[in-house]
């Protein structure tokens, strides 16, 4: 998946620039609730609980202070990628210990057969992975930023 | 508050054990510990499979796991009025607030069908 096609699943909607939880149970509620509040996905329920049951296959915390909660639900009609960006940072249970300060929420339905879900995941993490960019999407301001700068670190 | 009615549990039931069958599934796997996603939790899954079965009704799971073997996904999302099992069109009394929270059965492939 290219750079341009990953943006093309993101919407200004879905970006939380302020986003606050105390625990990863409660990251978990919120993003749920800010995806349903910005997209499609009506199942509030559904979603929250497949995000759960995910965490529980193992974290999704990766080092770096960077997490993709994800997965595939009857709920969700499309591709569906929500970032937050915590500045406080939450314990979401990562590898190396460390809070974690961005989350990109990623949601599929069942006959993404293409896999195309991890498609996005890889290449987000690809992205994350140098520094650089980690720390400005921590800057970022506003959606169209985040995009630019998405497309200038590919 | 309510509780989720007997059409969530079978799509989140359906949903687990899709979860499952791709943790399961050694290209899955690799695909995404390769990403840096430890797969350990399988056995946690599989409580949480049968803690969440035991909520639903045994005759209701007889149809689900029946459906499972007939036609692969027991329960199907409706997309545009259409059934995606078999995409025949399905009664707009269907999506009544009447039977909202019913388990409804497509009336040409017999899939349980699901509102997104």
């Amino acid at each position: 998946m290219t750079t341009d096609e990953l943006v093309e699943n993101m919407n200004a909607d879905l970006f939380v620039g302020d986003f606050k939880a105390a625990s990863k149970s409660d990251a978990l509620d919120s993003l749920t609730e800010a995806v349903v509040t910005g997209s499609d996905v009506n199942d509030r329920e559904l979603v929250l609980g497949m995000l759960t049951n995910r965490e529980q296959l193992g974290s999704t915390a990766l080092e770096q202070g960077v997490a993709f909660p994800h997965g595939r639900s009857l709920a969700v009609k499309q591709l569906t990628i929500l970032f937050a960006r915590s500045k406080d940072g939450v314990d979401f249970e990562s590898e190396d210990g460390k809070p974690t300060h961005l989350f990109f929420l990623i949601l599929a339905p069942p006959q993404d057969t293409g896999n195309y879900y991890l498609q996005a995941l890889g290449k987000i993490a690809e992205l994350v992975r140098k520094d650089n960019v980690r720390q400005a999407l921590m800057e970022v301001e506003d959606f169209d930023s985040m995009i630019t700068l998405l497309k200038e670190a590919s | 508050m309510s509780g989720p009615n007997q059409a969530q549990l079978l799509v989140a039931l359906q949903d687990l054990e899709e979860m499952i069958r791709e943790a399961e599934d050694p290209g899955q796997r690799a695909r995404l510990e390769s990403l840096g996603f430890p797969v350990t939790g399988i056995e946690e899954l599989r409580k949480a499979l049968q803690a969440l079965e035991s909520k639903i009704s045994p005759a209701m799971t007889t149809r689900y796991r029946r459906l499972r073997t007939r036609t692969g996904r027991a329960i199907v999302p409706v997309v545009n009025g259409a059934c995606t099992g078999c995409f025949n069109n399905t009664p707009a009394v269907f999506t009544s607030s009447v039977n909202r929270g019913k388990v409804i059965n497509c009336e040409n492939c017999g899939r349980m069908l699901y509102w997104p």
